[in-house]
């Protein structure tokens, strides 16, 4: 299972590896890091990785942040149409990407954010499937903690903040490294918002690198390994939360 | 007093609300509208003008060669890969959930890291690993079994074939831990009382896990139609739709009018709508079929 993605590290290793005549002399030639070096000594693409981390990490706290309130909103409050803004969230949770892709781009276009880190970050600050996660999970916590903090004298964002965030931390991880791998990963609307190098993401980088005449295969693939490297780091430290994220929305079915 | 507080309250949910709201209004009601009006329309780029004009566009993809093309190329992905993907992740999860299995954690692990891995590394691995000098055509020949000498995404007959083919690879992890996370649902007596009165290991396949797991099949075949048949970034990295277009999907086709031909806009918006209208339709008539059962 893993022998393709190991494949990809050993050929980001060697140098020319696309001059070996066979499969054993590639294995048994020399190792090398100048593949990671060269991509690192351009500086082009530390702004990419830059842009990559950059994008992810703000996404990510807005998420945290965003779906924390609307989720909490859900799970606790009653208000005018409540079950329509439910609705509304399962509802843009079933629409595929392609169906905005057009109106979105033109948008995009109109508001002149095209090539800009607005388009890229703004959009995608919350979403659905985070609410959803955070109105499930507040929903399990006892009211009485609430109540009782109300009774002290706790005004609202006292009780949100200094009670509810605190208690909502393993949903709230679980969010994070969601939206972080998502974020990271994601490829087809920073492609299509951005048409100069200075914005573009890792993923959408590669995309552009692979459509030139020429391809020096060893940094291909030390460019793909080193856009794969944090969400294996990332898995390797939050499994759990990962896969709790992944399988959230299976096991409330 | 009590009418303050209660305004005070509703003001602190808008607040609570208004992230979302704005989100949806902006970013999801607004752009679905406007596609709808596009594709009713013909979109001039250059002069920014929408021309209304009826039912045209959704006309012109019923007569569209490519249009059917594309829907037989979907289908053939989705078929292929949604049982195939469906079957292998619940075998993997059902071995991997028995007891005499050891290092559990590290096979888990090992059979996850592809689907988290981004579908463009993925895709560009594997048209190394599929060209002409890759990995595959090279043990191809040493174990000398025929192969596309121009290489697997080169051939017509053997490109979809090889997206599919790394499409179950990159699935196949995801969809076993939703199955292993049914698995632990179902209680172990049933197993051991079974055991006793000398059940097989497909005895207990078929009586006990496949019926108790229901719900997620259900779960794990739609979610998996529904991505499968918005198969878009491995084309995209991988053939562009080609060769001789038989590798091109419902959104790529999309995804090609809307922005590499000029003034299509509008059509590339029909064909969405129609590509969306039939992925509801197959979610549905799933969730009839696997319910009635």
């Amino acid at each position: 299972m893993m022998a393709p993605l190991a494949w990809m590290i050993v050929l980001s290793l060697k140098e020319n590896p696309e001059s070996f005549k066979n499969f054993f002399s590639l294995i048994f030639s020399e190792f090398t890091l100048s593949n990671y070096i060269s991509a690192f000594d351009s500086n082009n693409f530390l702004i990419f990785f830059w842009n990559s981390l950059f994008v992810a990490l703000v996404v990510t706290i807005g998420n945290i942040l965003l779906c924390f309130l609307v989720g909490y909103a859900l799970a606790r409050k009653e208000f005018f149409a409540k079950k329509a803004v439910f609705f509304s969230i399962i509802g843009v949770m079933i629409i595929p990407q392609h169906l905005i892709m057009i109106p979105l781009y033109r948008l995009i276009v109109n508001l002149g954010w095209m090539n800009s880190y607005l388009s890229l970050i703004i959009p995608w600050l919350i979403t659905p499937f985070g609410i959803f996660l955070v109105k499930q999970f507040i929903e399990s916590i006892p009211e009485e903690i609430e109540k009782a903090a109300k009774i002290d004298g706790a005004g609202y964002w006292k009780v949100l903040f200094k009670i509810i965030f605190p208690l909502s931390k393993p949903i709230l991880t679980v969010l994070a490294i969601y939206t972080f791998l998502n974020t990271w990963n994601s490829f087809l609307f920073p492609f299509l918002f951005s048409n100069e190098e200075g914005i573009r993401t890792l993923p959408v980088h590669l995309a552009f690198f692979i459509g030139k005449q020429s391809i020096d295969l060893g940094n291909l693939m030390a460019g793909s390994s080193i856009s794969a490297l944090p969400i294996l780091i990332i898995f390797i430290f939050f499994q759990k939360n990962i896969i709790k994220g992944l399988t959230a929305g299976a096991l409330k079915e | 007093m009590k009418i303050n507080i209660n305004k005070k309250e509703k003001y602190f949910i808008f607040i609570l609300l208004l992230p979302w709201l704005l989100n949806l209004i902006v970013f999801w009601v607004y752009p679905l509208l406007y596609s709808i009006v596009l594709s009713f329309s013909d979109y001039s780029t250059l002069t920014n003008e929408i021309k209304f004009t009826g039912f045209k566009n959704y006309i012109k993809i019923f007569s569209d060669k490519a249009f059917y093309n594309s829907m037989i190329n979907t289908l053939i992905f989705v078929v292929g890969t949604v049982p195939l993907t469906t079957a292998i992740s619940m075998l993997l999860a059902v071995l991997l959930n028995s007891k005499s299995v050891k290092f559990k954690e590290f096979y888990k692990a090992a059979y996850f890291i592809p689907s988290v891995t981004s579908m463009v590394v993925v895709s560009i691995l594997f048209s190394n690993l599929y060209s002409q000098a890759g990995y595959l055509n090279k043990i191809c020949q040493m174990l000398s079994i025929p192969f596309p000498a121009k290489g697997f995404l080169q051939e017509p007959s053997t490109a979809l074939f090889s997206i599919m083919a790394m499409d179950i690879w990159m699935a196949v992890g995801y969809y076993m831990v939703i199955f292993l996370a049914g698995l632990q649902a179902i209680p172990n007596d049933l197993y051991e009382s079974a055991e006793l009165n000398g059940a097989s290991f497909f005895q207990k396949l078929f009586k006990i896990t496949i019926p108790l797991l229901k719900n997620t099949f259900i779960f794990v075949i739609i979610i998996n139609t529904i991505k499968s048949f918005q198969v878009f970034i491995e084309i995209f990295i991988m053939t562009k739709g080609g060769p001789l277009n038989s590798t091109n999907s419902l959104v790529y086709l999309v995804f090609q009018n809307a922005f590499e031909k000029t003034d299509m806009m509008g059509y590339a918006s029909a064909l969405g709508i129609i590509v969306f209208i039939i992925i509801l339709i197959f979610s549905l008539v799933q969730m009839k079929l696997m319910k009635v059962k």
